[in-house]
């Protein structure tokens, strides 16, 4: 019990954290925000874990595990499960082209829109779209493509990647180029 | 867990749902009851667990149990959209089949650029009840006026930059 309270409080801390760094952070390399976040939340579990008493002052005898490794790794578990939830879903939320048309239709009440309003969003008359100004740069910068004769070209680091993408896309039976 | 995970990777090849999400959570469902059951008519060492691992209220337990069984579940849906949706994986997928693994912007706009995978998307949404068709318009649903005002709310609270 005394891992899941510490839990839910690490974890509370770690929205709060990683909600107001995001309001002023300039770069848009937001997962080292979570992961910033995450890794602070861990050590307040872990710190919190070995220096408070087993009961938290108010956890009754019956709800308190025999075993202090096992109360630990429980409340590990559960905190890294619901901080991965929570990053999808605000990567989800913010980023997903299609959370931003609905984003936008919720903007715009009963009118709704066109399917080029739509694709307007994610700048479809832009020589460059949305989707490729965000991650052409980070997959440039992170070497996992190179930018050669007005082309890109799949490094080494690229390609396991795609890899293991395609992998994952036959266990799921997913197409392949979608 | 496990028996779902080996159930829905059967359903996935041998029925390929078109509602994938609606298919987890269908053939998830059954696995709470299943799980209550066992945990009802096993005991609480399963016959192999010390000590330290026998919880000290079974209704603890119980919470605890499940808990764990639905985050693993949401992860699972998760690590669904990632392989599935994923734009910067489909890049990389269109790059590492290209002839001599290389496009232009041309070429990846063209391939996987903003208007096939916005209509992929659209029809996704519409599919799945979040959009409506009226006319030559996309209105929100019910649902979709739900997802929109979570997302709306995010927004103003993570503030994270599409560039």
């Amino acid at each position: 019990m005394r891992g899941l309270v510490l839990a839910a409080g690490a974890f509370a801390l770690l929205v709060l954290a990683s909600a107001v760094v995001l309001r002023v952070y300039p770069g848009n390399k937001e997962f080292k925000v979570f992961l910033g976040a995450f890794v602070g939340s861990v050590v307040l579990y872990a710190g919190g874990f070995w220096l408070l008493p087993a009961d938290l002052g108010f956890i009754p005898p019956a709800w308190q595990e025999s075993s202090p490794a096992v109360d630990l790794g429980n409340g590990l578990l559960i905190l890294v499960l619901v901080f991965h939830g929570y990053w999808c879903f605000a990567y989800f939320s913010c980023l997903s082209p299609s959370m931003s048309v609905m984003v936008a239709l919720r903007q715009r009440g009963s009118g709704g829109m066109t399917e080029s309003e739509a694709l307007a969003i994610q700048g479809s008359d832009e020589p460059v779209n949305l989707i490729f100004r965000r991650r052409l740069p980070k997959l440039l910068k992170g070497g996992y493509v190179s930018e050669e004769d007005g082309a890109y070209r799949l490094l080494a680091r690229g390609e396991r990647v795609a890899s293991l993408g395609s992998f994952l896309k036959r266990l799921i039976n997913a197409q392949v180029g979608a | 867990m496990t028996l779902w995970l080996v159930v829905q990777g059967i359903v996935f090849h041998a029925a390929a749902p078109r509602k994938a999400f609606s298919s987890m959570l269908g053939w998830f469902a059954p696995t709470i009851p299943l799980y209550l059951v066992l945990y009802w008519v096993t005991p609480a060492n399963l016959g192999v667990l010390s000590d330290g691992f026998v919880g000290v209220d079974w209704r603890l337990g119980l919470l605890n149990g499940l808990t764990i069984h639905v985050l693993l579940f949401l992860t699972a849906g998760l690590f669904y959209s990632h392989a599935d949706r994923s734009i910067t994986v489909r890049l990389l997928i269109e790059l590492s089949r290209a002839p001599r693994q290389r496009l232009t912007l041309a070429q990846m706009q063209e391939r996987c650029g903003v208007e096939v995978l916005m209509q992929d998307r659209l029809d996704i949404m519409v599919r799945n009840g979040f959009l409506a068709s009226r006319g030559s318009r996309l209105v929100l649903t019910p649902k979709g006026w739900i997802g929109g005002s979570v997302g709306l709310v995010a927004r103003r609270v993570f503030r994270m930059k599409a560039l």
